[in-house]
């Protein structure tokens, strides 16, 4: 038998594929995401996991990023995000440096995102960069959010019932 | 939140107030961006009301001033009024708001909620009410106005101060 497969930020579009229209449109600015010109899917994928810390989410933490190239996060860029340590990492450009911050302030309170830290991301992405990167902030603590959600509704579902979504 | 704006809108103006904004700046993104929010209001599995009660709510949260002064005329025309849609507010639940739209408030809040997730007991009401269907149309669209209302205040140079009611034709959103 399969393992079952629980919704993360990275599955649940056919989970939501039920809503039609409005899912597959989702789905498609999704995946555009990984492919622009300002970040990077690796910088992306560390920037998904600094939301998914900051959720305190293990199943989103432990899932494999398909838009993600094998072997493009090694550990030494990976562990230090996972541990919250990025900005003190050598691993890490001062540019990714600076995206990794915001990512984690906009993960805390995007009210109380300092205007120095969108101003070196600014500096480093241009406008278009910064603005894309807030995007997909957006997008991933979204999906990060519906993904617990569906969870949640298939472990309550009524037994001997299919769960209603996930 | 920060007062000064961090990026411009983009110097053409084509009349379309997505495009128009900082999100016209990102080619890649913007026009799927527009087609989200034309196929959340036209396509989507609940009421127009429902939708704007999710996205007021979510407004509320997130504090945007912007999303908190819009009102889409759409749900305008379904029946939600100035009046009702004040219900939208802390003690909702003893305000005279429909048991459907007290429960999709209540699944709003369960997805802004930190950390985000739905009681057995919700899971239970909202199994009752809603189709499985409706439910991912509701979180397709509080996926959508999220994003975007996190997308305004990061963004930044909101007024402090609440903005007049306007009301919006979800057509001017869309192409």
């Amino acid at each position: 038998m399969d393992a079952p497969t629980f919704p993360t930020s990275l599955n649940i579009d056919r989970s939501l594929a039920l809503a039609g229209a409005p899912a597959a449109s989702f789905a498609r600015l999704w995946q555009s995401l990984w492919v622009q010109p300002y970040v990077t899917a690796a910088l992306l994928e560390l920037c998904r996991l600094t939301l998914a810390r900051l959720h305190q989410d293990d199943l989103e933490l432990a899932a494999s990023n398909p838009h993600v190239e094998p072997g493009a996060l090694p550990r030494e860029r990976r562990d230090p995000v996972l541990a919250g340590a990025a900005d003190k990492s050598p691993a890490f450009t001062a540019s990714e440096k600076a995206v990794l911050l915001f990512a984690e302030c906009y993960g805390l309170d995007p009210q109380s995102i300092p205007d120095p830290v969108a101003d070196e991301v600014r500096a480093c992405l241009g406008e278009a960069g910064l603005v894309f990167l807030i995007e997909a902030l957006g997008c991933i603590d979204g999906r990060i959010r519906t993904a617990r959600c569906l969870r949640d509704l298939a472990r309550f579902a009524p037994a001997g019932e299919d769960a209603h979504v996930g | 939140m920060s007062a000064k704006a961090r990026a411009a809108a983009p110097a053409t103006r084509t009349g379309n107030p997505i495009r128009d904004s900082a999100l016209g700046l990102v080619p890649e993104t913007v026009a799927e961006i527009v087609a989200l929010n034309g196929a959340v209001w036209q396509k989507s599995l609940v009421s127009p009301t429902l939708l704007e009660m999710i996205r007021l709510r979510n407004a509320r949260t997130v504090n945007c001033v912007y999303c908190k002064a819009v009102r889409y005329e759409v749900a305008r025309a379904d029946g939600l009024t100035e009046a009702r849609a004040a219900m939208i507010d802390a003690g909702y639940e003893e305000s005279a708001l429909s048991a459907r739209e007290k429960l999709a408030i209540a699944l709003a809040d369960a997805y802004l909620g930190f950390p985000a997730g739905v009681t057995a007991d919700l899971a239970a009401r909202l199994a009752r009410e809603f189709s499985a269907e409706q439910i991912a149309s509701l979180f397709v669209a509080l996926m959508t106005f999220n994003f975007t209302s996190r997308t305004a205040v990061s963004i930044g140079g909101m007024p402090a101060d609440p903005l007049p009611v306007m009301l919006v034709p979800a057509a001017s959103t869309m192409d």
